[in-house]
């Protein structure tokens, strides 16, 4: 590669520069450096997938704070897009926005977020919400995660009882066994939903598994540790695509994203369980009668294990405030908001139907938990609480820089591997090749 | 027999020589518009793929060539160029035969005509992310409506999967969709060609003793070329660049990505701007070589 002369770099940028200049004046738009600390009066824009908190909360955060949101709902892929394109371009997009636990390390090494222990109380923040480790980067948070979201275990009950099962299977070969009588029994053609879509899905589902199987997939410097046929990686790609090749998943889950699958197959009742389900599913979906044809038979199980039940895979979203913000202050009022633990337990619906905040699964803080486990709110919330407390990072050393390519990699080899034109071999080792470049 | 025109320039043509700047003035917010939002970008996009710029991996550096060369090289990508020629091929191809058909149905008046040609727009009107959507769940290889009616028919024993498995009968399915929204417009343009086609010529047509097929093949054929070359050419820009359909219907797997996708995962995921931009740019020269020989070969002045 030929570093430029600082002469024509010069030319070349002025040109840029003269030319962006004219578009970005005409569009607006422009560029924020530092921010205001003014909160009184302000409006700051929020940009987030899901929909926002209901209006008289927002209206009582503005009466409170003088702060008024205005609220943005934009897709997941699109609102990366936007955070990067904002982000290298210096230019103001919003104030607080998403920090996927899967973006951290590249968000944060690019600082594209301002640090939030100097904004919020961290230590509070840490002591209440076990998930806050998968938004540090360097030393920093990033991010706060706004909803708990953590790989669970989910069985249809009747099923599994109609196929004979009175024991609810701890280990992973039991769990398989009990899949494989289902099917035999005829309950369930075929009892397994893994989402075999070349898409995010398939590859957290991959990273469930592999815990289950007692493994992690990188070590702290990036390295790949699934390569061994004998590693948990392996045996849990295996798994998967031998669950495939067996008929326990259905054929056409080739092409079936997480989602879809637990809203067209597990909540359809045409599939007993799903091994790395979204956690809060039972309460917002299979038990939602306009949803469901499940209501009251679907039960989270305790992740099984390679000799007993396991921990289970974190991946938070999280919300943070972005370094061309207008208002950095005035964002992490309204974050310390978003995140509290009463109002979170608000949004999750412990006080009715009116504070419900629509797609919200479940507290992000232990205190919110607690809340809507104690007033008999939540479905399974003790199980929940204790399977947030132990939750781990996929990443106990933070996701890599390089994550979306690496995950791109894991997610397009397995599909290929489960539509038969790779072995698991050939998939694992392409995976890790990946992963092996990209950590140089 | 055909009627002859006398070209004349147009008396505004004399006025706007005699208008001063004000021709010039109005079109100019206009102008600027499409310099600010077309040509900086494009003339932005140009010179960055020739650099280094990878925010991950600073500083900004002319790299030469080096960007073109790492991904042409990637064998993602390969795939994901074979993958795109496909979708042109039996887009560019499907929809310009639909739309030629539709067109000549739709010339002939009958009742609901209008009704129909509204109804008809409608799929062009939609966002690629809401087809894709809604094909979703036709294509749906578990509790699709194609797999229901088919079995409901007795066609097939067990559902099918259509997407994800098979290369060709991914990108099959996808296009399709494709072709399901850009064939309105193509029709729409074709249509247009052919109401400008003077009905003395099937009059003369039909005294020759042609009959209706010899006269689509001599009459309506000929003179729509030009109408057929937009149609065509819109088809092609759309064909290379799509990206909605794939991406929500089989997610990035290589059965069905395509270059676009490519662009946008190299740009955005891995934040490699440089190659990004490298890639943007060859899809460019592409979409306008593939026009040119669409020019060269359909195209035919017409003149009544």
């Amino acid at each position: 590669m030929i570093r430029m002369s600082s002469r024509v770099r010069g030319a070349v940028t002025a040109v840029i520069a003269s030319t962006l200049a004219v578009g970005l004046a005409s569009c607006g738009s422009g560029s924020s450096s530092g921010g205001s600390t003014q909160t009184k009066g302000v409006t700051i824009t929020v940009a987030l997938f899901g929909a926002a908190p209901p209006k008289a909360s927002m209206d009582a955060f503005t009466q409170s704070t003088g702060i008024t949101v205005n609220w943005t709902t934009i897709d997941w892929d699109s609102l990366q897009t936007k955070i990067a394109a904002a982000s290298t371009s210096n230019t103001y997009f919003a104030d607080a926005t998403d920090v996927d636990w899967s973006r951290v390390g590249q968000e944060g090494k690019l600082g594209w977020f301002l640090p939030l222990e100097k904004y919020l109380d961290a230590n509070a923040l840490k002591a209440d919400m076990p998930q806050l480790t998968s938004f540090t980067y360097d030393g920093h948070i990033v991010g706060v995660p706004f909803d708990a979201s953590y790989l669970v275990t989910t069985v249809n009950t009747e099923m599994f009882a109609k196929a004979g099962i009175t024991t609810m299977p701890t280990t992973i070969a039991e769990y398989t066994d009990d899949l494989r009588k289902i099917k035999a029994s005829g309950v369930a053609e075929h009892p397994l939903n893994i989402p075999f879509a070349a898409a995010e899905g398939l590859s957290t589902y991959w990273y469930e598994t592999t815990n289950a199987f007692g493994g992690t997939i990188l070590d702290g410097s990036g390295k790949p540790q699934f390569t061994s046929p004998d590693s948990a990686g392996y045996k849990a790609a295996q798994w998967m695509v031998d669950a495939m090749k067996s008929g326990l998943v259905p054929p056409g889950n080739i092409n079936v994203a997480d989602s879809q699958g637990q809203q067209t197959l597990m909540a359809k009742g045409l599939v007993a369980s799903t091994f790395a389900d979204y956690s809060g599913n039972v309460g917002s979906l299979y038990n939602v009668p306009a949803s469901s044809s499940v209501v009251g038979k679907v039960q989270y199980l305790a992740t099984p294990g390679v000799t007993g039940p396991t921990t289970n895979v974190s991946n938070p979203d999280g919300i943070g405030i972005l370094k061309t913000a207008k208002y950095p202050q005035a964002a992490a009022k309204f974050i310390e908001w978003f995140t509290d633990g009463a109002n979170q337990a608000d949004f999750a619906g412990v006080n009715g139907p009116d504070k419900v905040m629509e797609g919200y699964f479940l507290p992000s803080r232990l205190s919110g938990l607690t809340t809507l486990t104690d007033k008999g709110t939540l479905v399974s919330g003790k199980e929940l609480t204790a399977m947030l407390k132990t939750s781990q990072p996929v990443f106990p050393a933070g996701a890599p820089t390089w994550y979306p390519q690496f995950s791109n990699a894991v997610y397009t080899n397995l599909h290929a591997a489960a539509t038969g034109s790779v072995t698991v071999d050939a998939a694992i080792k392409a995976i890790a090749d990946t992963a092996d470049q990209l950590s140089k | 027999m055909a009627r002859s025109t006398t070209l004349r320039r147009p008396a505004r043509d004399r006025a706007g020589r005699r208008g001063g700047p004000l021709p010039y003035l109005l079109v100019s917010p206009l102008a600027a518009f499409i310099v600010v939002l077309a040509l900086v970008p494009a003339v932005y996009t140009v010179v960055e793929a020739f650099f280094r710029v990878q925010p991950l991996n600073p500083p900004v550096a002319f790299s030469g060539l080096e960007n073109f060369k790492n991904v042409l090289s990637n064998a993602t990508l390969q795939t994901s160029i074979g993958n795109t020629v496909l979708y042109v091929v039996i887009g560019v191809t499907a929809s310009t035969l639909l739309a030629i058909g539709m067109a000549v149905t739709l010339q002939q008046p009958f009742r609901g005509r209008s009704v129909l040609i509204a109804i008809l727009v409608l799929p062009w009107a939609l966002p690629g992310v809401v087809e894709g959507i809604v094909w979703g769940s036709i294509w749906d290889s578990n509790t699709g409506l194609f797999n229901s009616i088919l079995h409901s028919l007795h066609l097939i024993d067990n559902y099918v999967v259509f997407l994800g498995e098979n290369r060709f009968l991914t990108i099959l399915g996808i296009e399709l969709v494709q072709v399901w929204q850009i064939t309105p417009l193509s029709t729409l343009l074709i249509l247009a060609a052919l109401q400008q086609i003077p009905s003395d010529l099937y009059e003369a047509a039909a005294l020759d003793g042609a009959s209706r097929w010899k006269a689509f093949r001599r009459v309506t054929l000929p003179l729509a070329r030009p109408g057929i070359t937009i149609a065509m050419v819109q088809a092609v820009i759309a064909t290379l660049n799509v990206f909605d359909q794939p991406y929500v219907l089989n997610g990035s797997a290589a059965t069905g990505s395509t270059v676009t996708m490519q662009t946008y995962f190299v740009s955005f995921q891995n934040l490699d701007f440089g190659a990004g931009y490298a890639l943007s740019l060859l899809v460019t020269i592409a979409t306008v070589v593939v026009s040119l020989v669409i020019l060269k070969l359909v195209y035919r002045a017409v003149e009544y």
